[in-house]
Formats: C-alpha cells, structure tokens, sequence
C-alpha cells in the first residue's frame, strides 16, 4: 500500500523525513543560537515568530510549490483558523469583557486550547474543500488568473467579516485577546508544529498525489494525457497546505496571545509571500531558506529604520542616513525583494532544491542498472474502431466522415500532407478535441464523449509533435507519473518497470536530470519511455522522429517496436518520414483534406497516385 | 421608486469611476497580459501631488491637470523601471511583480512622507445638489457621469479612428503578428501605459475630490475596484471592463441600500463574495464578445 | 537581395533547422519545398526575425539583418505572410490592411489603398467587414495584401494555398502569378510543389531541417522522384 502512495521507500519516505528532521534542527539550533548571543527578550520572540512564520509559508508552499497556481488567500485561511481558535480558546472570563453577546453561546465555551486548534484546523479545512472545489470550477492551472481573484476574495471578505462582526471577533480595534499569563509560552508545541509541517510539506512533495499535482503543473495537458485528474491533486495539496497553515495560524495566537483583522490581511501576505519568492517556492528548503533570510532582512531593516544604521554595536550615525532608514523601512525592503526576485531570479534561491535530495543522491544506495525488458507473451487482443468521425472548428472542416481501425500488436501508419487533418485525428482519440459526428469504440465500448484522463487510463496514451515533458521532473519522475497512474488504474496490465524503461530508452546514466536538459533525441526517448509506462493498450505517436536525422529515426524506429512489444501494445503512429513510416507500418492510412485517400500496405499507399498528389500538388487546372 | 432612481444615479456615478480605473486595467491587459495590481498607486502618488498643491492654495483648475499629468508620468515610470523587465514571462511572475510594484510603491509613501492621513480642501461645489422632480442629484454625480461620458467618447475615436488606436488593438488581438505588420512593441506598449495612465488620472480627479483626504494606501481600493471590474467585465474585452465598472458601481449602491440593517457593514465583503462566486461559475467574466468568425 | 547562410534555429532542444543556405535575388521568385516539419516556416519566421538563429547569418540588401526584430526587418523592406495567414479577425478588411501599412506616410497609405482596393475586388467588396468573417481563399487575399501595403522589396509567403480548395488554390497561384510579373521579389514556402515549380525561377527542397536539393525549377522537375527526395523514399 505505501509503495502506491511512495514509489521508492528510501528517496520518498526515509530520506524525506530525515530531511525535515535536519532542516527543523539546522532552524531551532540557528535560532537557539541567535537568542543565545543575543541574550535579549526580542531576539527570543523574533525566533518564536520566525518559527511560526516558517510553518505558515511551509503550509502555502505545499499548495503553490506543488500546483503552481498562485493562492493569495492563504492568510485568510490563517485568519479563519486563528479566530476559530482564539474564540473557542479564551476563557469565559475574558470572552465576557469582549464579545459577550457572541452567537451560539461561544462566549461560555471554554475548552482546551488543543482541543481548540485541532477543531480549528478542521473548520478551516472544511473551508478550503468548499474554497478547493469552486477554484476546480474556475478551471485553476498553473498561472491561471481566476483561481488568485478567487482567493484574493477570500483574503478580503474574511477580512471584511472579521472587522464587521465585533459580536463574535471582537471588531477592528479590539479584537480578541486571551488573559496576560493564559497565552502560551512555551515553545514546545511550536517546535511540534514546525516539525510536523516540515515532515508533512516533504512527504506530501513526494506522494503520488505531490509527484502528480507537480506533473500537472509542468504541463497540464501532457498530465493529462497520461491519465492525471489535476484537479484532485490540486484540491488534496490545497487541503493539506489550509491544514498546516491552520497550525501556525493557530499557534500564532496562542502565543501573541491576541488577535486583530489586520494581523492577517495584506502585510501578512506580502511577508509570506516574499519569504516564498525569495526562498523558492518549488521546495520546502528553498521556502525555509527564504523564511530565515527574509526575516534576518526584515529585522536589519527594523533595526536600521529605528536606531540608524547599528550592526551589532558598531554605529553609523548621521542625518542623511536618517533620511532613508526611517520607520516602514520593512515594507519597502520586502517589496523590493519581492520585485527584485520576480525579475531577476523568479525561482527564489533554492528553486526546487531539497536539501534530502541531495542527501540522498550523495549517499543513498543506487539502484543498478537493470536487465533489458522482455517482449511480453501474447495478450488479448484489443481493438480500437473510430467511424465516420467528423470534426469542425467554427466553419473549417478539420475532418470528414474518417474511419480508422488499429489492433494491439500492429502497427498502424498515418501520412498526409500539412492540414491533412492527422494530429485532430488523434487529438479526437486521445480525448482533447470533440468529434461532430462519428463516434469510436475501445473494445466494443464507446468511449467518444470521455476526457482525456480517463481515455489514458483506459490505456489510449500519446506523445506530443512538440513534446510535452515535464520539464522540471527528472527523467525518473516523469516515467515514475505514469507508472503512479497505471499502478492504480491499469494494474491488470503489463507494466514494465520504470528503471527498465528507462535503460531501455538509453537514459540510464540521466536518469536524474530534469527533463528540460536532455537534448532532442533523448527528449523523444523519453517521451516515449513515459507513455509506454502506463502500460496502453494503444500508444498514438505523433511524428516522432520530426526534427530527427536519418540514423536517429533508424534507431527511434527500434525503439518503437520493441517498447510497443514488451507491453504488447498497438502503436498508431503519424510522421512524414516514409522510411520511418513504411519501415514501421502494417497498414497505413493516407490523410488529405481531412478525408482518407488511401488505405492498405506500405507499398500498396506508396504507388497510390491520389496519395503522390496529395503530396506534390496537382497541375493546375 | 424615487429611491431606485436615486440609487441609479448614485451607482452610475460611483460606476463611472469604476469603469475609467477598468478601462486602464483592461488597456494593459490586451497588450501585456499583465493584470496591473499597482494601477491604484497612480492616484496613491496623485493624491500626494493634490495634497501639496492645493496646500500650497493652487485652484483645483490648476491641480485637476496637473494630477492627470502626474498619473500619465508614473504609468510610464513604473513601466520602464519594472514591467519592461517581466515582458513575455509567465502569468505567474507578472501577477506577483505588479503586486510587488504596489507594495513598494505605497511603502516609499509610508516610508518618506507619512503614514497619516493628509487631508486637502475639496472643491467648494462638492456637496451642491440641484433637484429634477423630486430627486436630488449631486452636482458632483453629474459632473463625474458627463466627463466619463467625453472620455469614454474620446477614448473609442482615438482607438477606432487613430493609427495609434489601430496599433493597440492589433497588438492586443496578436502581439507576434502586429510585430510583424512594423508595429513597434515598445512603442505600443508605452502607449497603452500612457493611455492607462491618463484613464486613471481622470478617474483619479474625481476620486480625490470625494475623499478630501490621501494615504500611503489610497491606492488599494481604487486598485481593486478597477481590477474587479475588469474581471468582471472578462479581461479581453474593453467594452466589458467598461461595462463591469458601470455594474460594479451599481452592484454596490443597490447592495448597500438593499441589505438589511446589521448586514450593511458587510456590503463590501458581499461584493466580494459575489465577485468569488461570479469567477466560480463564469471564470472567463460577465461578458463575453464573441469574436468575428466564418460560420 | 537576400544571402542566407549556415542558418540553425533550435526551439529549446529540437534542431529545427540546421545550417540553412539560401539566396533570393532582387526580382527572382525563388520557392521552398519539402514535407511538413521540415523547418520551411522555421526558416521564414528566422528570415523575418520571429525567432532568434543559434547560428549563421542573414543578410538584406547587402546589411546584416540577423536577429534584428521583425518591425526592423519590414522598415528595411521584408514582409512576411505568415503560415496560417494571422489576419486580425475582429478589425474590418480596410482596418487589417492599414495596419499593413503603419509604416507608411499617411497619404502614401491612402494611395496603397486604392491600389489594393482596385486590384483585388474581393476585398473591397468587403471592405468594412470584420476580416474573421471573410472565406479562406479572401482571407489569404487579405493576408498577401496586407503584406504588400507595406511596400516590401522582398515579400516572403507561408504556405499561401493551405487549406484551401482547388478552385481557391488557382486563384492564390494565379496572384503569385501576378506578382511576379509585376517584377516583384518573392519567397514562398508551399507544400503544392507541382505548382510552385512551375512558378518559381529556382527552388530549394527542405527535409528534416535541411537542405536536401536545390537548383532551378526546369532542374528540379526533371528530377527523377521528387516524391521519393521529400519523403525520404
């Protein structure tokens, strides 16, 4: 069971964990130390309050870093949470004095403040399934602009209720306070919290549901297209970051000991934020790292803004440094980094930078290079039946009244000339363009109408003419995506292992570069490696060997048959090589105008006059 | 019904402000896909310059321009000193360099001027109003609905009838191509900053005029209005984000006097909820314009 | 006009054309052919400075142009029609066309207006029509007048009869056809070769990102399978 949700136990649990274990003690020992030298009460409470900040940006790292989609409301869930918290963890006694006439008879609750937080967290994470689904209606994807309006409300109607309802918030100027001696003061439970985030942030990065939501965010389409639904992805990472951010939103008023609108409205987000930009948002390290610099820069900027320019005790006086270290220095420094960073280094420091990953490249045990895959022994055979499938775009008749027949085992070729119609044709297939008329069948089951994720996991998978990878995964991981998926839905199928395909692929020796770094060959190889890992039943290729020289499309040819064969899948295949093309084909389909021309073997399309018009081009007439 | 007819025109006064600040958003939109989370600190740096002229007894006549000029230079400041740099990044990072932009941009104002509130005189007709049957309409409203009506105006013949306009529309309907055509992108893009910055500075007049007062933060609620109404509008289209400010600023009267006592005060977090709501259902905003196509 | 030489353009990892040579000189019709992905748009959308080569150089009238951005290279007198055609949908014909010409002085611009008006009736039928409502045989019109408003000295075509019918395609060639003879200088990339290389004074066959053959067009129609040299045969 934890091999579905962990593919390999040493990268994605142990090492993940003693990762977060070492951040959390590289933090409270620097922390520890700083208070120590310092020996003063503020420099205790900037660490306390550094710690808190670290478990809230770690909680919205885990959303943004592994959805890529930019949530300005995280703060707003703080607030929930901490209200939630605050009005259920204050006695009576003080309630009285500030909200006494607080609906639902809060004000004589008194309950313990663990009990509390754990029923705050639950509240806000309640609130973030509600939040989580309307953001899946808008359609979020990484950079899309409706799911950050979205939450930016969120942020400003809980500001807007947390002002306006003094009965139950205790309003604007007043807030909610708990009584001087009743607020915590032991750091315990925010070490707790902060390791707890820290374990959760990584193990969730590199679970199925993380390596997924990560996918999707590389590239939605191609995530999908491997059978990835990212918006369940998205809504677990969302639920999990409201999570922890609930801890520390809690934990914060539990040790402020109060809590005011304001202390969870913009500035807040503009601090967290800039942490995340600054540090990385891709990774938890980068978030902590940013965390620790940002606050270092926060507190210089304080300092400087109040005493003129002291560093540790040397001082540096004078009217004219006066004038640009003032008060609100802060504010100034953080958006400047924030800027700054978004410009020049929009990746923050660390970028995606684990410092466990590292571990564990350096001293985890290698996997060997493993046998070559078998052919897998004879199957069932599947058939795949597309009739009469019409296609238009507005008044342009993309297709018209195409018929197409392919069998796992065979391999079925496509050619046409430019606008021929041969990528909609497989755009249709694969789920991504609706068909006007006609319909197709996967094994006597019409499958027409399904998305393309759940047409992938059917085992209808494709590659792309302007590959699609997910370009900051490794190799690995994006062979490893599809594998996640297969072991799930299409576990009664042949799966090749993910290292074999990928030493089959002739990637063994990358196997943990990102996938953005491989040249155009490997880069095919690995698209290839990465549909074949769903274990299909048909793999639809288009034009695999474009931009390829002829030696490499010999080899790509290969690559195909014997990859297609460990699965047993059929292979459908579009290119304009005819060496690759007939060197590869059973049938093969001719394509012009959106109508087929021509059907039958290699050499039978090849001496097919309509087809070498098509082509060439007709005398005019 | 008097009442309706009052809240009518309270709303389109309020909506045409609105639909000014939309119209810039949405101008550097259609050219930079960049949604302009620091278009409020144009009146953020205006209601400064009002502040110290009108301290210094200049006339609004001589200010009202003089903010309009004021707004027009910031655009194209903030343009060259940070947009220029993200050009062509992702949504991502634009998204966050405008919002780091407002940030910086109102800190310097609470940093080096001051973090209170500058009050100014406002002009001296703000608070006439002249009856039409038994209405009583605020010379302001009316003031503020006719110039926006002349703007609006103006600014569709210099899009429609000017090769400028041509140039701006052809760069938000297809960057690359109109690139090809010999459109420069800096000029473009200059211009559409400029055009946002006039818009804003309009709209900013009147803004400042109404709230008598200014602070490092002024800017965050014209801003969102502008922003919110360009969404809602649907953010390709300029007729939309027009219309979305009308409706905005109508949206709110009507909540405001329709809400039951009590639930007043949330008028605002109301409006934001309907905004949420509204992105849930209907992401690509309130009005879609169809484009030209072949059927 | 035009001297091209080692030209490679890559889109992150993939090669799409590698070390290209090719010249156009001044009044020449000069065609390129080969299957799809070839890299033939590749190299126009180099030539016209919408993508940036990793290697070799182009050269315009004599000045080298390489990297320059495309509003330089249409001031210099190189208009691109591109793949697709790009027409502005939602701007009326006479709109599209004067975009076209932006570059051009006011009245110079008018002028070219009533020349474009005359010469293709099409269009000025439709003149205040919202170009996205026009077919694509009068969209291609558009597309290749609006290029010519701008008053090129080489004026480079993508692919001019794509996903046209028949009838539509004679009526694009028959224009190439004019063009030509009014004297002027194109580059057009096509995949209906027959017809090019009965146009064209010279051709050159791209495949896989390079340059397989060359050579007149009397050359390259005796040449024994064309087929077999575009598709790898």
């Amino acid at each position: 069971m934890l091999s579905r949700l962990f593919p390999r136990t040493d990268r994605d649990i142990v090492f993940p964990m003693g990762g977060a274990v070492l951040l959390f003690g590289l933090l409270v020992a620097g922390g520890l130390l700083y208070q120590t030298i310092l020996g003063s009460g503020s420099a205790e409470r900037l660490v306390t309050g550094m710690m808190i900040d670290a478990i809230i940006v770690v909680g919205i790292q885990i959303y943004i870093g592994n959805t890529g989609v930019l949530s300005f409301g995280h703060i707003g869930f703080g607030a929930i949470a901490g209200y939630v918290f605050a009005v259920l963890a204050i006695a009576p006694t003080e309630k009285a004095k500030r909200i006494p006439d607080a609906p639902f008879g809060l004000a004589g609750v008194d309950m313990n403040p663990w009990l509390a937080l754990v029923i705050a967290i639950v509240v806000v994470a309640v609130v973030a399934l509600f939040v989580g689904l309307g953001l899946t209606r808008s359609g979020a994807q990484s950079g899309a602009v409706a799911p950050t309006v979205i939450t930016l409300a969120l942020l400003f109607v809980t500001h807007e209720v947390a002002r306006n309802w003094p009965k139950l918030t205790g309003g604007d100027r007043a807030g909610l306070g708990f009584r001087v001696g009743q607020a915590l003061d032991s750091r315990v439970p925010i070490y707790i919290g902060l390791l707890l985030a820290l374990v959760v942030a990584r193990l969730f990065a590199q679970s199925r549901s993380g390596r997924l939501a990560a996918a999707a965010r590389e590239d939605d389409l191609a995530a999908r297209a491997m059978g990835v639904n990212p918006v369940v992805q998205q809504m677990v990472a969302l639920v999990i970051s409201v999570a922890v951010v609930g801890i520390g939103a809690s934990l914060e008023v539990y040790e402020v000991g109060s809590i005011l609108p304001s202390n969870f409205f913009f500035d807040y987000t503009l601090l967290t934020l800039a942490m995340l930009i600054v540090g990385g948002r891709n990774g938890v390290t980068g978030a902590v790292v940013g965390v620790v610099v940002i606050t270092i820069a926060d507190e210089t900027a304080r300092r400087m803004g109040a005493d003129g320019f002291e560093f540790f005790g040397i001082g540096l006086d004078g009217a004219p440094l006066d004038w640009i270290f003032r008060e609100n220095l802060r504010t100034v420094v953080l958006g400047v980094a924030m800027l700054g960073f978004m410009i020049w280094r929009p990746l923050g420091l660390l970028d995606d930078w684990e410092l466990d990953e590292w571990l564990h490249r350096r001293f985890g045990a290698d996997a060997e290079e493993p046998e070559t895959l078998d052919e897998a022994l004879a199957r069932e055979v599947i058939e795949l039946h597309a009739s009469n499938i019409s296609v238009s775009f507005g008044g342009f008749r993309a297709l018209t009244a195409v018929g197409l027949e392919a069998r796992t085992g065979e391999v079925v070729g496509i050619i046409g000339p430019n606008g021929a119609g041969k990528t909609t044709l497989i755009n249709v297939l694969t789920g991504m363009v609706e068909a006007s008329d006609g319909s197709f069948e996967l094994q006597h089951v019409e499958v027409s109408k399904e998305p393309s994720y759940k047409l992938a996991r059917r085992g209808i998978v494709r590659t792309f003419q302007n590959l699609r990878l997910f370009g900051a995964l490794t190799v690995r991981e994006n062979v490893e995506t599809s594998a996640l998926v297969a072991q799930q839905y299409r576990s009664t199928e042949v799966i090749p292992s993910v290292d074999a395909l990928i030493a089959e692929a002739g990637l063994w020796d990358q196997r943990d570069r990102r996938a953005r770094e491989l040249d155009y060959g490997n880069s095919r190889r690995l698209e290839l490696a990465r549909a074949v890992a769903m274990g299909p039943a048909f793999l639809l290729l288009d034009e695999p060997t474009s931009g390829m020289s002829d030696t490499e499309s010999e080899q790509m040819i290969q690559q195909v048959r014997h990859m297609a064969a460990t699965v047993g899948a059929g292979v459908i295949v579009i290119d304009h090589d005819l060496n690759f093309i007939t060197g590869i084909s059973d049938r093969i389909y001719a394509l012009d105008q959106g109508r087929v021309i021509a059907h039958g073997t290699p050499a039978e399309v090849q001496s097919n006059s309509h087809v070498r018009a098509a082509y060439l081009g007709t005398e005019g007439s | 019904m008097t009442e309706l007819l009052q809240n009518l025109i309270d709303g389109l006064g309020r909506g045409s402000i609105y639909a000014l600040l939309a119209l810039g958003v949405a101008v550097v939109f259609g050219v930079m896909h960049l949604l302009n989370f620091a278009h409020g600190e144009l009146i953020t740096v205006a209601g400064y310059v009002a502040f110290w002229t009108l301290g210094a007894n200049w006339s609004w006549y001589l200010v009202a321009p003089l903010i309009i000029l004021t707004a027009i230079a910031v655009s194209l400041l903030i343009e060259r000193i940070a947009f220029s740099r993200v050009r062509g990044a992702s949504d991502f990072t634009m998204l966050l360099t405008s919002f780091g932009v407002h940030f910086v941009v109102s800190a310097i104002f609470l940093l080096y001027v001051s973090a209170g509130v500058k009050t100014y005189d406002q002009p001296w007709w703000l608070a006439n109003t002249f009856k039409v049957g038994s209405l009583n309409v605020e010379v302001f409203d009316t003031a503020v609905i006719v110039v926006t009506l002349i703007t609006l105006v103006a600014t569709g013949w210099l899009l429609q009838r000017t090769m400028f306009g041509l140039s701006l529309r052809a760069a938000a309907a297809d960057f690359e191509t109109a690139r090809l055509m010999g459109v420069r992108s800096d000029s473009v893009i200059r211009g559409a900053f400029a055009l946002s910055g006039l818009l804003a500075g309009i709209a900013g007049v009147f803004w400042l005029m109404r709230e008598g007062n200014t602070t490092p933060s002024a800017g965050i609620a014209p801003m969102l209005s502008g922003v919110l109404a360009a969404l809602i509008g649907g953010l390709g289209s300029l007729r939309g984000a027009v219309i979305g400010g009308f409706a905005l600023g109508l949206a709110e009267i009507l909540l405001r006097s329709w809400l039951p006592d009590g639930i007043e005060r949330f008028t605002d977090g109301f409006v934001f909820l309907l905004i949420a709501l509204l992105f849930i259902f209907r992401p690509q905003g309130l009005i879609t314009v169809p484009h030209a196509e072949r059927v | 006009m035009l001297v091209v030489s080692g030209l490679t353009t890559k889109y992150g990892a993939i090669s799409a054309l590698r070390d290209a040579n090719l010249t156009v000189g001044s009044g020449e019709v000069v065609g390129l052919i080969g299957p799809n992905g070839a890299g033939k748009t590749t190299l126009l959308n180099t030539i016209a400075g919408l993508l940036t080569p990793t290697a070799g150089t182009i050269s315009f009238e004599g000045g080298d142009v390489t990297g320059s951005a495309p509003e330089k290279l249409l001031r210099a007198g190189l208009a691109l029609v591109p793949e697709h055609r790009k027409i502005f949908v939602d701007l009326t014909v006479e709109e599209n066309l004067k975009i076209g010409g932006v570059t051009v002085a006011a009245n110079e611009r008018d002028e070219l207006l009533d020349q474009m008006a005359e010469q293709f009736a099409v269009l000025r039928a439709k003149w205040t029509t919202a170009a996205g409502f026009l077919s694509g045989g009068e969209a291609q019109q558009l597309a290749i007048a609006r290029a010519l408003m701008s008053n090129p000295r080489l004026l480079m075509m993508d692919e001019p009869s794509l996903g046209l019918a028949p009838v539509l395609v004679d009526v694009v060639f028959e224009l190439i056809d004019s063009l030509r003879q009014q004297g002027r200088t194109l580059l057009v990339v096509e995949q209906n070769a027959t017809r090019m290389l009965d146009l064209a004074d010279r051709a050159y066959v791209l495949r896989s990102g390079e340059v397989v053959a060359s050579g007149t067009a009397t050359e390259l129609r005796a040449h024994d399978d064309l087929f077999d040299t575009f598709l790898g045969g």
